[in-house]
């Protein structure tokens, strides 16, 4: 890929397993618990003032992802580099270092903010954690400064309430303010507007992109819902079963997915118009679990259009164009299609 | 739900403070803090209002003993010649001192070993709570007694050894109360943010902690009380200090029964009992406060099954629509008005709402969250959680007024006529039954007559029409995705054949494609069983792909009502029009998605006039003023001023 700016965030061939679960049974006859791989193999790049919305069902390993990028868990093979800065491998000193540089803001703003804790103290808990601004008076500036960018103003009219006080588009204003007040250049969003009503969520999207355009913070959203996320992000990247399938510009994903299961995902997003009732693809069946992977391509068993050789080519993530990549045997998909397999 | 209950809830308040709230609202918590306090009193102040002073040595005569009660020892004089007023107060300041001493001792390493023991979890967790268990199954008293004796009977060796015995149930509960609290989204935002361990355990886990501990720590003292006094009845209390056990044990030892003294005997008995009654009390109302249990499912809402009085303002009205449009509804709702009870008099959350639904038509039921929706279906199920109630309107269901039905009646039609698929399939589904079970269950129910094979023959049908299959009829709820468990819903709504379906937010924790496949299977199931169905939802998405109809609701009104079709195309609200515009739409990817600010109005401050007009761009006077009646519009109806004729040339 051809970078204007160097890239913020690479990530290369990232590996999660967890060990698997394994029968009484099992364990008796001494079968090795076979690894569950929630991220298998993933690569992308983001530069500074990017979207970059990560797609897919539960169980895709979207949120494991996220939690690789921040440096929560550590990652079974591959690389997260950021900054220059290899996540993964840092020491825990470091890695808090390097956490003032990614923030993550959470799908529940319920949830996400503790009941006891003014909105003061939360926006100001990581400047303490981190020992920036240690004087009261440099930890107001920064924290009016997050709330403000927040677009929480006026800000005095919110320093001392509860979140119990606010309405959840609030509340997620405040957990966007807190993960702003160290100034990040990342903000990995999980899922930051499926517990939002519709009349709010514009608001909230508009301000994360507000924020990654004027501000060059790096965005990767991560959603189940493609419609929220088509407006705003720059890219898409849409998983499946711990791989990515499809990436590319946003437009070109939309308007000409190439793999099916991007396909199929798009024809069932609910269009407001009920002039434009499609024929959904509807899947069927649901995501099988990753600890009983299919053999070759791990979306043959629900492919609408699987062919002989889908159960035994793994297909690679491959260039259909200069930037729209997807991982596909189907000639339509960049795939050597129904071609003889090279003998082997 | 929670929306509405929000909205009708008082207004927020900090939760420690709404736990003492709760606190003082528990009178028999009152009452024991006051018996502590009682003796806490006269502990401090013992040498104030004690006639004697007991540890005085005094000269004793023969004569002096087991006295009873006079003007000058009210209660008598004990085995020593000694007065056992004195002594009765003095022995509260060693009952209390052992009482608080050890259940501090007790409270702090049961405290550390379950916020360890939670926070760590992995070997150090388990090893915790292995020790933890060990010391829970062996007999504390045993093993107080065997101690006590080894080590020699001291004021001081009293309360470590309790203190040391007593901390299992604290260390039990202070786990299970960090496990919780450590899985809390705001935990992982500390450490998302690269909060330390320490960090963490003294911001988040420990406040959390407190409170339940505060609440413990009562009932550990009346036990390290209750523990001392049995120890010292049984000769092991310090034999230089004066307590409550210790002069039973005196009493008994010493012939006050074959004297007949029971001014020496009762007396301690008494007061070991108001000191362990008093703080049992307390810690239970803490425990109460700190801790409520949900109330009763709003399912079960008691009197829900008695027939609604029609207010008298309507008798006139009572009779079943008619219409002249082809196919009469099924559902008709006319001018349903919902009340909740609250502290400054009830609030009404649905006002005036009117609407019908046809057989084999599918109906949505749209708005914000708060704005009545949930509301009106359960007023109309008549299912309203306590402290709401419908205090108006009927709710005519082929030809009977729903409203008028008594319990029995009801109990029969809802589920044969009438039935409900909720959100969280889960928590409808029964965990220890089967799926088969529950369908039968609910066949049998209403239909006595039905075999038990043709029931289950009949699950085993209905399973299959909803794509789960008679193969997994006999697996239990947990073993399904929640996928299947919306379709295991279906199914038992399904189960009784009934005319229509109520489905609110049927798909609103679900996947695309699992969303794609469970409205399919309700479109489906419309069309096969000409089956009206009501969806509940946020999702005007969800909404345009699926209905033929649409009511928007907005501060418990109907803001617009029309044909799908003209709704999405011709929006008459600005309600309609903004919610719109706020919408994603993937059909034009490029729109930037507009909010609307505000949000909707709280049911204690509803707008005097049109209660849209704090959030509308096209608000004018009378909008503040008046309550927009409907309009005929687009062929539909809509309740804004815009559509007034006399406001023509409005924007």
């Amino acid at each position: 890929m051809t970078a204007a700016s160097p890239p913020l965030l690479r990530v290369e061939d990232l590996v999660k397993a967890f060990p698997g679960r394994r029968s009484l049974a099992d364990a008796l006859r001494g079968t090795p618990a076979m690894p569950v791989r929630a991220v298998d193999g993933i690569s992308f790049e983001l530069r500074p003032g990017e979207i970059l919305a990560l797609v897919g069902e539960s169980g895709c390993g979207k949120t494991t992802t996220g939690n690789l990028l921040m440096g929560l868990e550590r990652p079974t093979s591959g690389r997260v580099v950021l900054n220059g800065e290899e996540v993964g491998r840092l020491s825990r000193g470091d890695l808090r270092r390097i956490r003032r540089q990614a923030q993550m803001v959470f799908q529940d703003p319920y949830e996400s903010l503790n009941p006891r804790m003014t909105v003061a103290e939360i926006v100001a808990e990581p400047l303490r954690v981190h020992g920036v601004a240690t004087s009261d008076a440099g930890a107001r500036v920064r924290v009016s400064a997050a709330l403000g960018a927040a677009g929480l103003t006026p800000v005095e009219a919110y320093l001392r309430r509860y979140p119990w006080e606010l309405s959840g588009g609030q509340r997620q204003r405040v957990v966007i303010a807190a993960a702003l007040a160290l100034e990040p250049a990342l903000l990995i969003a999980d899922e930051p507007v499926s517990m939002l009503d519709v009349s709010i969520r514009a608001e909230i999207l508009n301000l994360l992109a507000a924020l990654a355009h004027e501000r060059g913070i790096g965005v990767v959203m991560i959603t189940h819902d493609l419609s929220t996320v088509a407006a705003y992000a720059d890219r898409i990247a849409v998983m499946y079963l711990g791989r990515i399938v499809e990436q590319g510009p946003t437009r070109q994903v939309l308007h000409d997915p190439r793999h099916p299961y991007a396909q199929a995902l798009l024809s069932v997003v609910p269009v407001p118009d009920p002039q434009l009732r499609r024929p959904p693809v509807i899947l069927r069946g649901e995501t099988p679990d990753a600890s009983r992977m299919p053999s070759g391509c791990r979306f043959h068993p629900r492919c609408p259009k699987a062919f002989d050789r889908c159960p035994v080519v793994d297909p690679a993530l491959v260039m259909v164009d200069g930037t729209h990549a997807a991982a596909c045997l189907l000639p339509e998909a960049g795939g050597g299609g129904a071609e003889p397999t090279p003998s082997g | 739900m929670t929306a509405m209950l929000e909205a009708t809830a008082p207004p927020a308040v900090e939760p420690s403070r709404r736990a003492w709230r709760r606190f003082l609202g528990h009178r028999i918590g009152l009452v024991g803090a006051a018996m502590l306090g009682i003796a806490l009193v006269i502990a401090v102040a013992a040498p104030l209002v004690a006639p004697y002073d007991p540890y005085e040595p005094v000269r004793v005569t023969i004569l002096d003993i087991y006295q009873p009660p006079s003007a000058a020892h009210p209660l008598g004089t004990d085995d020593g010649g000694n007065d056992v007023l004195s002594s009765l107060i003095y022995g509260a300041r060693v009952s209390l001192l052992v009482g608080f001493a050890a259940a501090a001792m007790a409270l702090l390493i049961g405290g550390v070993v379950g916020i360890v023991a939670g926070y760590r979890g992995g070997w150090i967790g388990s090893l915790l709570m292995r020790i933890t268990d060990f010391f829970l199954v062996i007999p504390d008293l045993a093993l107080q007694i065997v101690l006590v004796a080894i080590i020699g009977p001291s004021l001081g060796t009293i309360i470590v050894v309790i203190g040391a015995l007593g901390w299992t149930t604290t260390a039990r509960l202070v786990r299970s109360q960090t496990l919780t609290v450590r899985e809390r989204k705001y935990v992982l935002r500390a450490k998302a943010i690269g909060a330390g361990d320490v960090h963490v355990l003294r911001r988040h886990i420990v406040p959390a902690v407190l409170p339940l501990m505060l609440a413990n720590m009562v009932l550990v003292i009346s036990l390290a009380i209750l523990s001392e006094s049995t120890l010292a009845f049984l000769g092991l209390g310090d034999p230089t200090v004066i307590s409550w056990g210790q002069m039973l044990n005196f009493a008994f030892g010493r012939g006050a029964v074959s004297a007949g003294a029971w001014w020496a005997l009762l007396p301690p008995g008494f007061a070991i009992v108001w000191v362990v009654l008093g703080t049992t009390l307390l810690g239970t109302a803490l425990e109460d406060a700190l801790n409520p249990r949900p109330k009763r499912h709003h399912l079960e809402a008691p009197g829900s099954d008695v027939a609604i009085p029609v207010p008298a303002a309507h008798v006139a009205v009572a009779r079943p629509p008619t219409t002249t449009e082809a196919g009469a509804p099924i559902l008709s709702v006319r001018d349903l008005a919902i009340e909740f009870d609250a502290p400054g008099g009830p609030l009404r959350a649905v006002d005036g709402v009117s609407f019908d639904l046809r057989r084999g038509e599918t109906l949505g039921l749209v708005g914000e969250s708060g704005c009545g929706k949930t509301t009106t279906v359960l007023g109309v199920l008549r299912l309203l959680p306590p402290g709401g109630r419908v205090v108006g309107g009927q709710v005519w269901f082929d030809g009977e007024d729903l409203l008028a039905l008594d319990g029995r009646a009801l109990r029969s039609f809802r589920w044969t006529r009438l039935s409900l698929v909720f959100q969280g399939a889960m928590n409808a589904l029964n965990p220890v039954r089967t799926v088969e079970d529950q369908i039968t269950e609910a066949i049998r129910l209403h239909d006595p007559g039905a075999s038990r094979p043709a029931s289950s023959r009949r699950a085993g049908e209905l399973l299959e029409r909803v794509g789960i299959g008679k193969r997994r009829a006999r697996e239990y709820p947990h073993t399904y995705s929640g996928g299947m468990r919306q379709r295991a819903m279906i199914a038992l709504a399904l189960a009784c054949d009934p005319d229509v379906i109520v489905a609110d937010e049927p798909t609103t924790a679900l996947d695309v494609m699992i969303q794609a496949q469970i409205l399919e299977l309700l479109g489906g199931i419309a069309r096969d069983f000409g089956m009206g169905i009501i969806l509940v939802t946020h999702d005007l998405g969800v909404v345009a792909q699926t209905c033929d109809r649409v009511v928007v609701m907005y501060g418990g009104v109907v803001a617009e009502e029309n044909a799908a079709t003209r709704v999405f195309a011709e929006p008459q609200h600005p309600y309609t029009q903004q919610l719109l515009r706020s919408f994603p739409d993937l059909a034009h990817p490029d729109r930037p998605l507009r909010g609307i600010p505000g949000s909707p109005p709280r049911l204690d401050a509803m707008p005097a006039g049109c209660r849209f007009a704090p959030r509308c761009p096209h608000a004018f006077e009378r909008c503040a003023v008046e309550r927009p009646p409907d309009y005929p519009a687009a062929g539909g109806r809509a309740s804004c001023f815009l559509l007034d004729p006399a406001e023509e040339g409005r924007p």
